[in-house]
């Protein structure tokens, strides 16, 4: 498994943001002040408020976060091309524009929203904990610009008091942040209540980091189409058709360059080889694609068969991506995944009825299992219950073998495999703050409308 | 790098001290400074973005006139000055000096502001204006009851048992005040919230109060009644201190029941605050402006005061009334309110005849010499008056407009001329606070850029060009050095008051008292609290007691259903900093809020283009849906500038508060409507 190492040698960070939710009012100072001391064209710090519908019933709370510099920083193990690093004085997780692809997978591992994506610069801009101050005798400036008191930069005590905030996550990372305040567990009394609004409005989280993402739809297809394409090779003894597989590879290759902030540094990507899995996807793409190229133009059947076993290994490794960003494990078993599709593609092609019924049972009580534990829209589940029907009457055909399996009922396969692959991206939701308050404010909402 | 310590000279409670960094010639960094208790975590806001005001590129740095073809193009401050000069002449020769208007506004405080009135003095007395917008009511209902405006130094309201904030929202005007009422909280401190809005203050009371807008003092004479009818009246107090009890008592007819109705507050819930305020111990009081600025707002004032009379809470720590500390003021011959209305045959040769708050209709009054031109300092009387429609009017009307400021401003947009303004880091100047206890200096760190001068310097080259021959004493000659000698001289006589040590930090005001009235002296004609003012009779032509008296609404209910405000915000001063870019992109954008419900029956969306109107006006705006607005009100932030969709004062009748001459903004009623999309 491949999860978030803490950095060798580093010891806990002593000191951190000390928040009390008590005294913050939302008056953006500590947001004013980061801007106008690093003059960043994003906002590195934000305030989130739970109930900021302002239901009657509920606490309003805010809190005040931009990046926690945490002892495991899983931004920073996840950064393909090595921009992030902790700074060696001060402990601060830094990003160094230089270095940044722009390709936002920090974004998608930090649970706290730290990492913004600067539609100017095209990369990633991220509280530095102002690191440079600290050699003048400067604290953080949003700590210093706090003019209630609320945040401030300290000593970090064993145990943070975080009654008041069920809807922050992961803790394990372990955050160098401590909530204090206690006073807004219990909700204002609102008199007359019937004067303000009493119900939810809200119908969506504001979790945006989703923009361009079709890019990796296509991309990682392409690549599941191209190491089935060679596997089923393998099995039949044949080669694919040299120009048609190589200008695939070609447009996968170029199609994934299109979602970074800063194409030309793409060369970057595998920098990070020993703790990035993002890294390990684009190595051993770029091995697949050599070793399969090479194979498939000079027909060279035992380079087909290393290939095979490179294009299975980045299946499993473009999976990793994925599952290292959701900690909310809620994808582990989800049909979509590009290994189960590639399995079930090639035993489709090969008319491998065994292994195809074993993986579509499988792919279908995946499917269901989605249907019912996800917050399943109208869009979503007409979109399941259509990749559903696919699996479903296509399999049948191949099964019952009394109908003739041609370019058409492939393709309609197919699709059904891509429409599983955009639920998948439909589904994956990295756990994220903004996602976390607006479940927790239904959750709430609902209890108190029981009670 | 060099690094100063100053004052914000904003009209602004809290009156921050804060450190300020300077690097060739440069703001480039503002840090806390812990020496002011008041203020010993920093500026809010607006304090932060002088890094940006003061180097921003929107400022005007060189005088501007207008040309024929009705665009600005720069002059030079000797071509200003000789036009100006040319023509203040030619108007006091032909027409007589108040033929011309000097208006003043708030947007800087400090003693050199008196320079002006010297060269006004000189020149023979313009006409100006008396009243003003902001608080004049709740200070006269103040020193009717008290005899003086002033309160417990900021930091005591820790020491309250329960404090009652009625209508104050310092979450975004005074946030330092925040820190305190947090720290009273820590201490087992109960906190009311009294507000139309449901502000950030009032997410951190444990009960929040929305009555009736305009009904606030039903709610406080049905708690005062209840306090008496239960016992919970401090009598040894009331014995002793205060004068008119007994009239008092008999005035008191607004049962819990009755209040019920006025305010759409449960008795129930009347009953439990008259618990709460009896029985608690300390209580302060933290009363805002917003509830003034009503047709009733004087007597809403004196309601409130009564229930801190009658229970005691005046003299001693934790408790109080704090309206306003005026106990900085101590430069001021004669303190606010009234210096707001002074008496003309003592303050020859001022001529004032206008009323700040019906300024466009007595503009368009005035006779004999008919008004010609204006001169504007400190303000910005368009957006900020209310019937801007009128006021427009007016302007239009006179043939000279001179205006200094330090960015264009929907008055400065009327000048003929525009003088650039200096900003607080570029003189010397010696400020006091209406909330903290100290006198400032804030002094001159950075040069002034292009052809800025201040206020003092371009009065001085005025007389002189004019021949008005005003000696150096009054009007110090240009330099800094020269301001900084003048201030000296100022402060003399107040053995407290050192320049050198004002220079160090902020300095607690002369003859301070911490706790208020803590020596039981009151200033008042018969030297007690007054529950019975015969000045207020004599005076205003109000009930010697406090009472209820309903909203004189100049709109029809029917027709324009919706009440509408124009509290002000964390994003601005009056007009004074909306317009920067850092306060833009961390504040939410400038907007017409409307309560849920309302946008449902009007079919209005978030963001949708809005029309609103009454008899007064109608302005086009951006609307916001807000869950912290209720039903039946609309809200537009106080300042927002024409060109962000501002202009709430076009709305707004020009009517004077019932007492101090202050403005009643928040009388007012509209209809709001969705636009076409083509609107």
């Amino acid at each position: 498994m491949i999860t978030g190492s803490k950095l060798k040698n580093w010891p806990p960070m002593d000191k951190g943001f000390l928040f009390d939710n008590d005294r913050c009012v939302d008056c953006k100072a500590c947001i004013a002040a980061c801007i106008l001391e690093n003059g960043w064209t994003v906002k590195p710090r934000t305030v989130f408020t739970f109930n900021n519908e302002r239901l009657t019933y509920l606490p309003v709370i805010n809190l005040s976060m931009a990046c926690n510099h945490c002892e495991i920083p899983v931004c920073l193990d996840g950064c393909p091309s090595g921009a992030i690093y902790r700074h060696p004085g001060t402990g601060a997780i830094v990003v160094d524009e230089a270095k940044c692809l722009g390709c936002k997978y920090c974004i998608w591992n930090c649970p706290y929203d730290a990492p913004k994506f600067d539609e100017n610069k095209r990369v990633i801009g991220k509280c530095h904990l102002c690191y440079n101050g600290f050699s003048e005798g400067r604290i953080p400036a949003c700590t210093s610009a706090c003019p209630t008191g609320a945040l401030s930069f300290g000593k970090l005590n064993d145990i943070p008091s975080i009654k008041s905030f069920p809807w922050l996550p992961d803790k394990k990372l372990k955050p160098s942040l401590m909530l204090t305040g206690h006073a807004q567990d219990k909700a204002t009394t609102v008199v007359p209540a019937d004067k303000f609004e009493p119900e939810l409005k809200k119908t969506t989280a504001t979790n945006n980091n989703r923009k361009g993402i079709w890019v990796l739809v296509l991309f990682t297809y392409l690549i599941t189409l191209s190491v089935s394409a060679v596997l089923k090779s393998l099995i039949d003894g044949t080669f694919p058709q040299p120009g048609l597989f190589c200008l695939s590879i070609i447009i996968a290759g170029l199609v994934s360059l299109l979602h970074l902030g800063r194409k030309i540094r793409a060369w970057r990507a595998p920098v990070n080889i020993r703790r990035s899995p993002l890294s390990r996807e684009i190595a051993a793409f770029i091995l697949y694609s050599v070793l399969s190229c090479v194979a498939v133009i000079l027909r060279m059947p035992g380079l087909l068969l290393v290939s095979s076993a490179a294009g299975l290994i980045l299946l499993i490794f473009i999976d990793a991506v994925y599952y290292f960003a959701d900690r909310s494990r809620k994808i582990i078993f989800h049909s979509g995944q590009t290994f189960l599709s590639a399995l079930i593609i090639i035993s489709f092609l090969t008319n491998n009825v065994l292994p195809f019924l074993f993986i579509a049972l499988l792919k279908l009580a995946s499917s269901f299992f989605s249907m019912t534990s996800l917050q399943e829209t109208m869009k979503n589940f007409s979109l399941r219950f259509m990749r559903f029907a696919i699996l479903l009457i296509t399999g049948v055909m191949l099964i019952s073998g009394r109908y003739e399996i041609n370019n058409i009922v492939i393709l309609v396969f197919l699709s059904g495999e891509l429409l599983d692959r955009i639920l998948f991206y439909i589904d994956f939701k990295p756990v994220n703050i903004n996602d976390l308050i607006y479940n927790n404010e239904i959750i709430f909402s609902n209890e108190k409308k029981r009670n | 790098m060099e690094e100063f310590v100053t004052a914000c000279p904003r009209n602004c409670y809290s009156t921050c001290s804060f450190r300020v960094q300077v690097e060739n010639g440069h703001i480039i960094r503002i840090l806390p400074y812990a020496g002011n208790r008041a203020t010993p975590e920093g500026p809010c806001i607006k304090g932060l973005s002088y890094v940006e005001r003061s180097n921003s590129e929107e400022r005007i740095i060189h005088p501007l006139l207008r040309a024929s073809t009705g665009d600005f193009k720069e002059i030079s401050f000797e071509e200003a000055t000789d036009i100006i000069s040319g023509k203040l002449n030619f108007y006091r020769r032909d027409f007589g000096p108040s033929s011309v208007m000097w208006y003043t506004g708030s947007g800087m405080s400090g003693l050199t502001n008196e320079t002006g009135s010297c060269f006004w003095r000189a020149f023979g007395g313009p006409t100006t204006t008396y009243g003003d917008l902001c608080w004049p009511a709740g200070l006269e209902a103040v020193r009717l009851t008290m005899g003086s405006v002033k309160h417990n130094v900021p930091w005591d309201i820790e020491n309250a048992n329960l404090l009652v904030i009625w209508g104050k929202n310092p979450a975004e005007t005074n946030i330092q005040e925040m820190a305190f009422i947090g720290k009273a909280r820590d201490k087992g401190c109960k906190v009311i919230v009294i507000d139309t809005l449901r502000t950030e203050t009032a997410e951190k009371s444990d009960v929040f109060i929305c009555p009736v807008i305009g009904t606030d003092a039903a709610l406080a004479l049905a708690i005062a009644r209840i306090l008496v009818d239960k016992g919970m009246t401090n009598d040894a107090f009331i014995d002793k201190y205060v004068y008119g009890y007994k009239e008092f008592k008999e005035s008191l007819t607004i049962t819990p029941e009755q209040a019920e109705v006025i305010t759409g507050i449960p008795r129930d819930t009347i009953t439990d605050m008259a618990y709460l305020i009896g029985k608690s111990g300390p209580v302060t009081f933290l009363p805002g402006y917003g509830l003034q600025r009503h047709s009733n707002g004087g007597q809403t004032i004196r309601s409130i005061l009564s229930l801190a009379v009658i229970t005691g809470n005046i003299g001693k720590t934790g408790a109080g009334f704090n309206y306003a500390n005026l106990q900085s003021y101590v430069f001021d011959d004669e303190k606010e309110p009234l210096s707001l209305y002074p008496d003309i045959e003592k303050d020859r040769p001022f001529r004032r005849i206008l009323s700040k708050a019906k300024l466009g209709a007595d503009m368009l009054r005035t006779k004999d010499p008919e008004l010609k031109a204006a001169y504007i300092e400190r303000g910005n009387p368009i957006l900020q008056s209310p019937d801007s429609l009128k006021v427009t009017e007016a302007f239009k009307k006179l043939d000279f407009i001179v205006v200094t400021d330090q960015f264009l401003t929907d008055t400065a947009r009327m000048a003929d001329i525009i003088l650039p303004a200096k900003n607080m880091f570029e003189q010397t100047d010696i400020i006091g606070s209406y909330w903290s206890p100290y006198i400032q200096l804030k002094p001159a760190i950075i040069e002034m850029p292009g052809e800025v001068k201040p206020e003092s310097e371009i009065y001085f080259q005025l007389s002189k060009k004019m021949g008005l021959g005003v000696t150096t004493d009054l009007l110090p000659e240009p330099g800094n050095e020269n301001i900084e000698k003048w201030l000296s001289k100022r402060i003399e006589g107040y053995s407290s008051l050192v320049f050198d040590d004002l220079r160090k930090g902020p300095v607690l005001a002369p003859g301070l008292q911490p706790i208020a009235w803590h020596d039981m002296v009151f200033e008042t004609p018969s030297g007690r609290i007054e529950l019975y003012s015969q000045e207020a009779k004599s005076k205003w032509d109000v009930s010697p007691m406090p009472g209820y008296v309903p909203l004189n609404e100049p709109c029809d209910k029917n027709k324009y259903p919706l009440v509408f405000l124009t509290p002000n915000k964390s994003s601005s001063i009056h007009s004074q900093f909306g317009n920067l870019r850092i306060i833009r992109e961390v504040t939410e954008e400038p907007a017409v809020e409307i309560s849920v419900k309302d946008a449902e029956m009007r079919d209005i969306q978030d963001g949708n283009i809005v029309r609103i109107f009454n008899d007064n006006g109608v302005i086009k705006c951006t609307v916001r849906i807000s869950s912290c607005v209720p039903t039946g009100s609309v809200i537009l932030h106080n300042g927002i500038w024409m060109a962000d969709g501002g202009g709430g004062n076009f709305l707004i009748k020009g009517v004077e508060t019932d007492m101090g001459y202050g403005s009643a903004f928040h009388d007012n009623r509209i209809e709001i409507e969705k636009l076409a999309a083509d609107g």
